[in-house]
């Protein structure tokens, strides 16, 4: 922390780990640096006047100013939606075995009307399963995380991303498959799994990122007396 | 010896740490109440008062903490050498919180040099 700038951008780091609204973390770093420079010009180095500890200064501050926290949590919503998605394919595959013989039934195309086979196993197979997969994740985190802020709103993002993910990595996934002659070792499978839980990670944090921005644009105030001078920046 | 010696020198350390900990808003307010300043100035103030060192990383989150509870107000003041600087002051809302809390420390203080008093033993007899 050799400069202001440094001790501005530790503090900032540290704000946005804290979960400090955008608009609230600026009111802090415009104060602090504020605070830096006229030190500064008394000669007093960032590393003298804020100790070594930046970033403990920088959640006291957050604390002392009373400034409404939203933890991102990115890991612990990640978790909840892989977990729910992967609840949601196990008991979307019962049911598939379930109603197999019903859809076998009910989809009987004439014989004259030819249909890819690949898109007739992404819309047969690859349709149900990025329903239920969504519909997993999405009320995992929406059930199981109701007490974190804005868990709704990810979980509502989550619905218009996960399957934007879903369109963007299944082609992928299949021309990697196609690449390797649809083989089925174990490596080129692990491969295809990690290309589908790297796109929905993606699309979990993305989402949160998404539902977190601009949330509660409250400005720190401060509650001076009418006529006294400014309480806070 | 040593060993008991530094022990010692550590609690009383741990004691007056206690002891500041629990006065540290009343006495920033105190110093303010004297005479406007910003921010490191008050670290300044609280050595020449005779506390042990208080660092800025303490003083600058309980002015913020002041100035959420509206006791101390901040304005930027022109400087002759280098930038404007944010200078504290108290509130009128600060003044009276301050002789509030200065009535309850003066009945404290009392009550605990009663006390203290009271503890100390009679002279041994011969």
């Amino acid at each position: 922390m050799d400069t202001i700038d440094d001790a501005i951008a530790t503090a900032e780091a540290e704000w946005r780990a804290y979960g400090v609204h955008r608009s609230d973390a600026a009111t802090l770093a415009a104060d602090l640096r504020s605070e830096l420079e006229s030190a500064a010009a008394d000669g007093i180095t960032p590393a003298q006047l804020l100790g070594g500890d930046v970033r403990g200064l920088a959640r006291r501050l957050a604390d002392e100013a009373g400034v409404r926290r939203t933890p991102r949590a990115y890991g612990r919503v990640l978790r909840t939606a892989l977990v729910g998605a992967l609840l949601g394919a196990a008991l979307g595959y019962l049911v598939l075995l379930a109603v197999y013989p019903a859809m076998v039934r009910l989809v009987d195309l004439p014989r004259d009307v030819e249909v890819p086979i690949l898109l007739a196993v992404l819309l047969y197979y690859g349709g149900a399963a990025a329903v239920v997969v969504v519909v997993g994740a999405v009320a995992a985190v929406r059930v199981h995380l109701r007490d974190l802020p804005g868990a709704r709103s990810t979980g509502n993002a989550m619905s218009l991303l996960l399957p934007l993910a879903g369109v963007v990595v299944t082609p992928i996934t299949i021309g990697f498959a196609r690449s390797t002659g649809y083989s089925d070792s174990g490596p080129v499978v692990l491969a295809e799994v990690a290309l589908v839980v790297a796109a929905v990670t993606g699309a979990v944090v993305l989402a949160r990122r998404w539902a977190l921005r601009d949330r509660d644009p409250r400005a720190i105030t401060g509650t001076a007396e009418p006529g006294s001078p400014r309480a806070v920046a | 010896m040593t060993v008991t010696g530094t022990a010692d020198a550590a609690g009383d350390g741990d004691r007056q740490t206690q002891l500041l900990r629990g006065v540290l808003d009343m006495c920033l307010l105190a110093l303010l109440a004297k005479e406007p300043a910003h921010g490191y100035e008050l670290v300044h103030r609280f050595d020449a008062a005779g506390f042990q060192p208080v660092g800025y990383g303490t003083i600058y989150p309980l002015l913020t903490r002041m100035r959420r509870l509206g006791l101390v107000a901040d304005e930027m003041q022109a400087s002759p050498s280098g930038p404007a600087r944010k200078v504290y002051t108290l509130t009128d809302a600060g003044h009276a919180r301050l002789r509030a809390w200065r009535q309850q420390w003066t009945h404290f203080v009392g009550t605990v040099d009663s006390t203290l008093t009271d503890s100390v033993p009679d002279s041994p007899r011969s």
